[in-house]
Formats: structure tokens, sequence, C-alpha cells
């Protein structure tokens, strides 16, 4: 399997997944990989927090953090974005955008000014396309706010992310 | 590739999947959602009608014997050592409510995930750099 990028945030992953999506939307996959990381210590000591961990209790150490990625892959292209997360809080909302963005909808006009020029213009394109889809950005939009009020660290790293 | 399950059936190996890995704390599960591509005619565009989803969940339990080439292995042996894997379908029309239920079951079941707690614990270590910058 070829090892893409890792996208710095959800709503970047989700951005360019939907964008994927359009471009082969017979042919992109989303493969959702719920890991624990293997017994080797190399894994843990990672992440820089877990370091100092296992020097301190080399034998005890306490249950391991599973990892989430999320992986779009598209063989066609041979695109492969991935978004890696292990916040227990952001499983919901990322299942719910993986269920919009299997709906074909247009995430990409979920946050930006940027993002949303290229959403209007998707939308000249089929007015039945527009109105099928026309809900679900709203829902997103919704999902999407709710996220940033609870996660207050996220919303800091969406803020940057426009800028 | 077995048969697709109900959406019931499906809910349920996936809780049994996700439960076991985080109870055991080691292994993977999978999850990938692809357009089932309808062999109707080419005539109805693809764009007006979505395609169904296809959902497949499994343990990626590569090391477990294959049944087809060890079909005697399947009896004798614990489900638990043999590879997990469930699928569903998913019509355009179901999404909505799917994807509820499974972000439902994905949240109960990724136990191995850090906790909010957690991250506030660790928020406030880092904080102090952060809110200062905020500020």
């Amino acid at each position: 399997m070829p090892s893409g990028p890792y996208l710095p945030t959800s709503a970047a992953y989700l951005k360019e997944s939907s964008l994927l999506l359009q471009a082969y939307p017979n042919s992109t996959r989303i493969t959702t990989k719920y890991t624990f990381p293997k017994s080797s210590p190399s894994t843990s000591t990672k992440k820089s927090k877990s370091e100092s961990t296992p020097s301190a209790q080399p034998l005890t150490p306490a249950a391991p953090i599973a990892t989430l990625v999320l992986k779009t892959y598209n063989p066609e292209s041979g695109i492969c974005l991935k978004y890696r997360t292990n916040k227990a809080a952001e499983v919901g909302r990322l299942i719910t955008a993986l269920g919009l963005l299997a709906g074909g909808a247009d995430m990409a006009s979920l946050d930006g000014p940027v993002a949303a020029a290229g959403g209007d213009v998707e939308m000249t394109g089929t007015g039945e396309e527009v109105a099928a889809t026309s809900t679900a950005p709203t829902a997103a939009g919704a999902g999407a706010n709710t996220g940033a009020g609870v996660g207050k660290g996220k919303g800091k790293g969406k803020k940057k992310g426009k800028k | 590739m077995p048969a697709p399950l109900g959406h019931e059936e499906f809910f349920t190996s996936l809780t049994t999947l996700l439960t076991n890995t985080s109870q055991k704390t080691r292994g993977s599960v999978y999850l990938t959602q692809t357009p089932l591509l309808n062999s109707q005619s080419p005539d109805t565009a693809d764009k007006q009608t979505l395609p169904s989803i296809l959902i497949r969940a499994s343990d990626g339990n590569t090391n477990a014997p294959n049944p087809k080439t060890h079909p005697e292995i399947k009896d004798k042996k614990t489900k638990k050592e043999t590879k997990a894997k469930v699928s569903t379908v998913v019509q355009p029309g179901e999404l909505e409510a799917f994807y509820a239920r499974y972000a439902e079951v994905c949240k109960a079941g990724m136990t191995g995930l850090k906790k909010r707690d957690r991250k506030l614990k660790k928020a406030k270590a880092k904080g102090g750099a952060g809110k200062v910058v905020k500020a």
C-alpha cells in the first residue's frame, strides 16, 4: 500500500478527500483503521510525551493508546490521503463526516472562502446535484461548528489552518 | 467474500470486533467504505443516482489460516483465530441514518483512544505556552 502524506487537520483531510472523491467517485475508497501500537517500545517512544513513561516504568506500561487512521485512496491516480488521530472525542465527528463523503457531500465548501468559491463553481454544473447535496453541507457545517465549540484545541487549529 | 449482512447484524459484529480489540489492547480493526458499482445500463448517469456504499469491517488478521485452503481448521479452532470479516451495503437513502449509528458504534467501541480528561490534563501542561500566545 502506498503511504501518502498525513494531513495536519481533519478538516484538511476531509476537504482533500472530497475533492478526490469528486474526481474519482467510483474508484476511491476510504479506510478507517483503528489500531493499537505493537508491543515494541519504539512505537510508544515515537511520541515525545510518552518518552518519559517507558524509562520510569518499563514493565508496567499504561494501557496502550490506540490510533485511528483515516485513509482515502484512489488506485487509478495513486493518490492517498491520510489523517491520524488518537482522540476519542474526534471519532463521532469523523465517522459522520465519512458518511457525508460517502453521500457525495462537498466538504470543500465547509470552511474558508476559497473553498466556498470552489463550491460555487461546482453548483453551476448540475441543478439536481445541488438539490441532492444541499442539505448535507448544512448538516456538516453544523457538525463542524459543534466540534470546534467542544474541542477547544481543535478550533484553534482550524483557525490557524485557515490563515 | 461472504454475503453482506443486514445493518443490525453488521453493527452487532462490528461492536464485538471493536470491543474485543479494545479489550486485548492489541491488533487492529479495518473499516472500509467504497462505492458499490451497480452493473446497470451505462445510460443512467452515475452522477444522478448515487451508488450504494459497501461497508467492510475486518480485523485484518492475515495470519489466520485461510478457510479455503484449510477447511478443517475452521471447525477446530475458535473464531478468534480466524479472520473476522463482515460487510454490509448501504443504500444512498439510508446513508444518514446508517452513519449516525455507525458513528455511535465506533465511539462506543473505540475505547482505546485517548479520553477527553487525559487530553485536558495534557492541555493544561501545554496550555501555559498556548494561552500566552493566544492572549
